[in-house]
């Protein structure tokens, strides 16, 4: 048993996702020509390149896209692969830290809220493992909800193992395909429980009981009308927050010409 | 191949009510994972307090019987089990390297995978309805499906070619079209059900020719045998065959594979449908294996049937109500037995007939043909009833003849545990037996010890006497002694 001292940190290895497998989350929010797809999943990136531009074909020929989306598909995808791999040259400090993540999303029709306790420097960690129980314990219908969890989860992880990166933390380029819209992304995740606290001669590993309820996951069933009035308040956001980013772009570009 | 088993009963959290099960799939699934996959086939049903099962949009309700297909190639697959072949062609799941993907993962992906797509088997699936169902990276999951997909375990379907000649058997070059059609050299029209041949002149003639009873002069009806097509391609089952064909199921329980080898003469749909066909082999449809007549026979397809509503069976059926063999036109009424008679073969006929005689022999028959005429239209129409039910015992679905065989079997089932009870009270009591022997033989050796003890005591007191004796003797002398010394020394004294 290693002595314990909160704060310390591991020598820094090179940048991957602290998880057993190093797969990256790609989430996609495309609109072409009034025909919006959105998406998100999975990957490993030690899969060849030609298997995005087929997945990218296999996936706009079984959703019945236009073969406009191919190309987008596959550029965005690859895109975020280009990106994940620019960290992987570069050192990561991962502290012994353990980080509360949050998962609020809705599928379908159902909604799964919950906060959970997640170790960052447990490199074994499996989220997928993680998803697939929490759809089983909790006796969720749905298949589509166990993904999204998944795709949840190693998304805030990446985040957190990019900001551990000491050069990333100057750059951080906005990442507009990355947020979806139904999603609220953990992106403080700096809020580290004090392990000392919790484990020293003062603390103790069980909870609270007034605390119980924080960390009680939730998952509710909608209505079909609940879940299209909340699907056209997400439109109507997005296409807002879209015109913005238009506005704001143009305003910068007649300022740089100026 | 798969051993078959009733459905599972529906997992303890799942509280809404689960419909005559459109799941009936020749392998069971695990129980744990049908809750994901019931939605699919459910109905819309209210959310229940208990479960998450949202109120699903469903697909219109899969009727109760469908045919899954898959290659023959495929054979080797089942639910409990991974195969070798998966095992070498998705290798990356089984090699240890990492540790997130292990054979329990690659089962979850195909397990999920092939009930997503048996639950609305008419659709096929698409890999991206699969990946976003599965939790795992997309890679994988397209690796398998992809494997899946060429396998014929998921989208496949019997018209459609099998896709590689390299999976095994040769695509569909060998399709074995069924044996050569007869056509009766009558009315040159083929012969679908029965066939009547001669050996006399090589004549072929179909039912209805055969009734109508002109064949060339010289021949007579009983110079005709009957031949079925449905239940042999070449040659009548044989007693021998018959005996092997029941010998390979009571040991290989219904691989038809192995049972068909064993068979020897004859292919694997055969042997299923002939099991059928004997008179007890009804009892054992179930959600089973049933071969599929009345197609042209692929050797490559395994075809794995739901029963209730067979419409196969239905057809021969309503194939056969167009014999009408030994008609004897005058009377409507025998012409109606004789063509059942006909229909269901000369034992059943029989038995039908010896049923109707002995209700006949129960009835009064006072004299007059009227009176008996009514009397025998009632017998013969029970035994044509009789004829009917045994023939619609062959597979229909009159849910009165289910209910009988339903009862014989649970009478049978009755019989066998009174059976097992009275061989367990059998052990029961030859044990109790030796028991008791036992004891017996126990209470003899105390017997023997006993006496064996009184012996010794007797010796010792024996010995005890003598001890005594000798203490005496011993005494006496010593005294004798003393008073021969004291004598003495008296003598001395006296001077």
């Amino acid at each position: 048993m290693r002595s314990f001292h909160p704060g310390a940190s591991k020598a820094p290895m090179k940048f991957r996702m602290p998880t057993a497998e190093n797969f990256v989350p790609i989430r996609l929010d495309l609109d072409i020509d009034g025909q919006r797809f959105k998406d998100a999943f999975t990957w490993n990136p030690s899969d060849p390149d030609s298997e995005v531009i087929n997945f990218a074909k296999r996936t706009a020929k079984d959703l019945k896209l236009p073969p406009t989306f191919v190309i987008q598909i596959a550029q965005s995808i690859q895109t975020q692969l280009a990106e994940f791999h620019s960290y992987e040259g570069q050192e990561m400090h991962i502290k012994e830290k353990i980080v509360p993540l949050k998962i609020d999303l809705r599928v379908n029709n159902t909604v799964i809220r919950d906060q959970f306790l997640w170790d960052i420097s447990n490199l074994e960690s499996d989220p997928e493992e993680f998803a697939r129980t929490f759809c089983k314990d909790l006796d969720i219908g749905d298949p589509e909800v166990g993904p999204a969890i998944a795709v949840s989860i190693r998304e805030q992880l990446y985040e957190i193992a990019t900001q551990s990166i000491s050069s990333a933390r100057e750059t951080r380029v906005g990442k507009k395909g990355r947020r979806g819209g139904d999603i609220v992304a953990n992106s403080k995740a700096g809020n580290m429980v004090d392990l000392g606290k919790l484990f020293g001669s003062k603390g103790s590993v069980i909870r609270k009981r007034k605390e119980w309820y924080l960390y009680e996951p939730i998952v509710d069933i909608l209505s079909n009308e609940e879940v299209g009035a909340l699907d056209a308040r997400e439109e109507l956001n997005a296409r807002l927050k879209r015109k913005l980013d238009e506005k704001e772009e143009s305003f910068q570009t007649r300022y740089s010409h100026g | 191949m798969a051993s078959t088993s009733p459905p599972p009963a529906p997992a303890p959290v799942l509280s809404l009510p689960n419909p005559p099960r459109p799941q009936q799939l020749a392998q069971p699934p695990p129980v744990a994972a049908v809750k994901s996959e019931v939605p699919v086939a459910e109905p819309r049903d209210p959310p229940a307090s208990f479960s998450s099962i949202p109120p699903e949009p469903s697909p219109a309700a899969v009727a109760a019987s469908y045919t899954i297909t898959i290659p023959s190639c495929s054979g080797w697959f089942s639910w409990d089990q991974i195969h070798d072949t998966e095992r070498r062609i998705l290798s990356e799941f089984f090699d240890g390297k990492s540790a997130s993907k292990n054979p329990g993962v690659y089962k979850y992906y195909r397990d999920s995978i092939i009930r997503r797509f048996r639950g609305n088997p008419s659709r096929k699936i698409t890999f991206t309805d699969a990946r976003r169902g599965l939790v795992g990276d997309v890679g994988s999951i397209r690796r398998v499906f992809d494997f899946l997909e060429e396998w014929g375990l998921i989208n496949y379907t019997p018209s459609a070619k099998p896709p590689s000649a390299k999976k095994g058997e040769m695509g569909d070059d060998s399709e074995k079209k069924e044996a050569p059609r007869r056509i009766c050299s009558h009315c040159k029209s083929s012969c679908n059900m029965a066939c009547f041949t001669t050996d006399k002149a090589d004549i072929i003639l179909c039912a209805r020719c055969f009734v109508r009873g002109d064949y060339r002069p010289g021949l007579s009806s009983t110079d005709f045998k009957r031949v079925d097509i449905t239940e042999e391609t070449k040659a009548d089952w044989t007693d021998k065959e018959t005996i092997h064909l029941l010998e390979a199921i009571l040991q290989y329980g219904e691989d038809w594979k192995k049972v068909a080898e064993h068979v020897g003469t004859k292919s694997e749909i055969d042997c299923a449908a002939r099991f059928i066909k004997l008179p007890f082999g009804e009892q054992f449809l179930g959600p089973e294996e049933v071969g599929e007549y009345g197609k042209p026979h692929q050797k490559n397809d395994k075809v794995v049937t739901v029963p209730e509503g067979e419409n196969v069976p239905e057809q021969s059926v309503s194939k056969r109500m167009r014999l009408t063999p030994l008609a004897d036109a005058s009377n409507p009424i025998m012409a109606q037995v004789a063509f059942l008679s006909a229909m269901v073969g000369s034992d059943v006929a029989k038995a039908a007939a010896q049923a109707a005689i002995s209700s006949l022999h129960k009835v009064d028959i006072a004299g007059g043909n009227n009176a008996s005429d009514d009397r025998l239209r009632p017998a013969a129409s029970d035994g044509s009833k009789e004829e009917e039910a045994v023939a619609a015992s062959n597979g229909q679905t009159s849910s009165d003849v289910l209910n009988e065989a339903v009862a014989e079997a649970q009478s049978q089932l009755k019989k066998e545990e009174q059976d097992v009870e009275q061989y367990l009270s059998d052990v029961v009591q030859v044990q109790m037996k030796e028991i008791q022997d036992k004891i017996v033989q126990f209470e003899e050796l105390e017997l023997l010890v006993e006496k064996e003890r009184q012996q010794l005591r007797h010796m010792k007191d024996l010995l005890f006497a003598d001890q005594l004796v000798i203490m005496q003797h011993k005494m006496q002398l010593l005294s004798q002694g003393n008073e021969k010394g004291e004598k003495v020394k008296q003598t001395n004294h006296v001077p």
